[in-house]
């Protein structure tokens, strides 16, 4: 065995040129394709992070109606015993309790539907957090004015700024980066001069925070008091008063038109359903689990007052895009492969063409046909190898720095990103499954090429190849 | 004893619709320990003869026997087990393999028969002192000249002990002095191994040093003359 994989590797040698161009398509191949799904799989991450695992939750424990008719009448009772039941399971991380309903919203001559969100204000920190999207910072129009005349500001940041006109931001690290200002003196100049004021909610607070699209809409600001009206639980009718105490600024433009943030006791006061909620959301240690955890936890609890639903059900569009996005890629790296495929065949065919003879000698001599095709497979599993170590060694640095450090858009591109409801950032995968199949990919390739050779080598007429 | 005993061998080839007797009604035996030269013009028949007392080639009728065991029974692998084991193989072009060395060439089929890296060792540095490249033992073909690319071979063909070595036309792309060095090597250890070489050749030289020399002609043998004087 050691001699022919010595022959092997001296063999694949004896055309460099022809090995080299070889190995170089399954390089280029390699890279290119597990870069592109990296970035990919990274953006898909980032995606159910930002929707599922910082806002709505893995899983989500519901009444049995709700998902089909999802209203206050279909909602459940919130127990210790419900919570104790379900943090038993030790993949549960938190369960945060949730009263979701619509209401009117009225300020002065503005009126619009928005969405109620109850939230215990103390666990929601660990879920989607709100208080990290309160809005610190308003490039409103007569406060950027000031901001324009600062001398340290360049042409080009000026012009940044400018597109940013009447945006929210809730960090100066955020207004840097998509700003594209790095001096943190300008930034904290940037800072003072567009401050806005606003707190976060007390977990008894009878106060709300609205949503940033919605609040410019409303023309509403801190201090303002804001009229909700609408139906409460089993028909009764529900109306109040409510003091803005901050604005927070939604990542999904759909939500940040219409999201009010309520502390949990009052949104359950307000809709008159004293103990009663919605959706009990609930995320996970392992993400990878979720479907184990969702059976587990439909196993525990008693499915004529619960169902537990995962995200992939109750938010089936955004698993459609991914699914129909990833599904792209795929047909993109299909491609990528199948012209290295053929590249590949091609040098196969031409080895073996060149070596019939010698093939005929070795046959004479005494090697079976047997270990013949052997050799062949093994040099063809070292060409491939070969281009595919290399191929992932060299994306192996970027995907570790892409991974840990996300590549930020700025300007143009980061509004866009924004507007489209993204994050402008785009994070690679980490290493995984996809990183590994791609090199299984090149050797199957390789095999599947090695195909007909061996045929060849199997139907030999050994005087015929020994003529040649 | 007879190592090689053919019996009214045939090989028919079909070229469009002409009939070509490359091998017609051949009958021949080899004793063990003979130096034998095939010799005739271009075309008679010779290499095809050869060539089906190797096993390498099927004959369209009759038989070869080799130590008793008739070549026609053997199909596939089980043929190429026995050519292994029991026949050595000199081709006119060398036919060495061309990333492995001088001494990797040698116990190439050593190792194919799965014999002890030692005995390998052992035999090939033997082998190739033999055929005088006990200096040249890492030498790949590519840095020898023809005569010494030839003497490899012969030291394979002999590294597996076969019962005999078939030559096709070993010196043709030889020169003189190559031709006879290879001849008393392959003399010498004909005389020292028993092992019974036949040649097919229209080299002068070659018949010179033959010990028995079968004229073919049109696929038949026309004359079988042994040099001590047996015909």
């Amino acid at each position: 065995m050691k001699r022919v994989i010595q022959m092997a590797w001296r063999n694949i040698w004896r055309n460099r040129k022809r090995t080299i161009i070889t190995a170089a398509s399954i390089f280029f191949a390699l890279f290119f394709a597990i870069g592109m799904r990296s970035f990919q799989l990274g953006t898909y991450g980032h995606m159910i992070h930002q929707s599922i695992e910082a806002y709505t939750g893995y899983l989500q424990v519901q009444s049995p109606d709700y998902f089909d008719e999802p209203g206050l009448d279909n909602a459940f009772e919130y127990s210790a015993e419900l919570v104790q039941n379900i943090n038993s399971n030790p993949q549960v991380k938190i369960a945060v309790p949730r009263v979701e309903s619509f209401a009117l919203a009225s300020i002065g001559a503005k009126t619009k539907g928005v969405l109620v969100n109850g939230i215990d204000v103390e666990k929601e920190a660990e879920l989607s957090n709100p208080q990290r999207n309160l809005v610190r910072y308003r490039f409103s129009s007569h406060l950027m004015e000031k901001v324009y005349e600062l001398d340290e500001l360049s042409k080009d940041q000026i012009a940044n700024l400018k597109i940013y006109g009447n945006a929210s931001f809730s960090s100066l690290d955020k207004i840097s980066l998509n700003c594209g200002i790095t001096n943190k003196e300008l930034l904290n100049k940037i800072g003072k001069l567009t401050a806005f004021e606003g707190n976060y909610l007390q977990s008894d607070d009878d106060g709300i925070l609205v949503s940033d699209r919605l609040s410019k809409f409303m023309h509403l600001s801190i201090g303002d008091t804001l009229v909700l009206m609408g139906t409460g639980y089993q028909g009764s009718s529900a109306a109040g008063l409510f003091p803005v105490r901050g604005i927070i600024k939604i990542p999904s433009p759909e939500l940040d038109n219409k999201l009010v943030y309520m502390a949990l006791p009052r949104a359950q006061q307000f809709f008159d359903m004293e103990n009663m909620l919605t959706t009990l959301a609930i995320n996970i240690h392992d993400n990878g689990k979720m479907l184990e955890v969702q059976h587990e936890l439909d196993q525990q609890l008693d499915n004529e007052l619960y169902v537990v639903k995962n995200w992939e059900e109750f938010n089936p569009i955004l698993k459609q895009t991914i699914e129909g996005d990833s599904a792209g890629g795929l047909v993109f790296i299909a491609i990528l492969y199948v012209i290295v495929f053929f590249g590949i065949f091609g040098t196969v065919l031409m080895m073996i063409a060149e070596r019939k003879r010698e093939f005929g000698v070795l046959n004479a001599i005494g090697m079976r046909k047997r270990q013949l095709m052997y050799v062949v497979v093994i040099e063809m599993v070292f060409m491939g190898s070969l281009g595919a170590v290399m191929g992932m060694l060299a994306i192996s640095p970027l995907l570790y720095l892409g991974n840990k450090y996300p590549i930020q858009m700025t300007g143009q591109t980061a509004k866009m990103y924004e507007d489209m409801g993204y994050e402008a950032v785009m994070p690679m995968a980490s290493f995984d499954a996809y990183f590994w199949w791609q090199a299984i990919i090149v050797i199957i390739m390789v095999l599947l090429a090695s195909y007909f050779p061996l045929k060849s080598i199997r139907k030999l007429k050994l005087m015929n190849a020994l003529r040649a | 004893m007879k190592v090689i005993q053919i019996k009214d061998l045939h090989k028919t080839y079909s070229e469009s619709e002409v009939e070509v007797h490359a091998v017609n009604g051949v009958t021949l035996d080899f004793a063990e320990g003979e130096f034998a030269a095939i010799v005739g013009p271009s075309g008679s028949g010779k290499t095809t003869l050869l060539n089906m007392i190797g096993g390498l080639d099927d004959p369209t009728s009759g038989d070869v026997k080799v130590g008793g065991t008739n070549m026609s029974d053997l199909k596939g692998e089980a043929l190429t087990d026995f050519r292994l084991n029991n026949i050595g193989f000199v081709f006119q072009s060398y036919n060495l393999i061309p990333v492995l060395t001088a001494k990797e060439n040698t116990e190439f089929v050593m190792r194919l028969q799965g014999k002890t890296t030692q005995e390998c060792e052992r035999r090939t540095i033997e082998l190739l002192q033999a055929v005088g490249l006990g200096e040249r033992i890492n030498a790949r073909p590519s840095k020898s000249s023809g005569g010494q690319q030839q003497r490899v071979a012969v030291a394979r063909a002999l590294a597996s002990k076969p019962k005999f070595v078939l030559a096709d036309e070993p010196t043709a792309n030889l020169d003189s002095k190559s031709t006879e060095t290879l001849l008393d090597i392959m003399e010498k250890l004909n005389k020292e191994e028993n092992i019974t070489f036949v040649f097919s050749t229209h080299d002068a030289r070659v018949v010179k040093k033959a010990r028995r020399v079968i004229t073919i002609e049109d696929g038949k043998i026309i004359s079988d003359v042994r040099k001590n004087g047996g015909e």
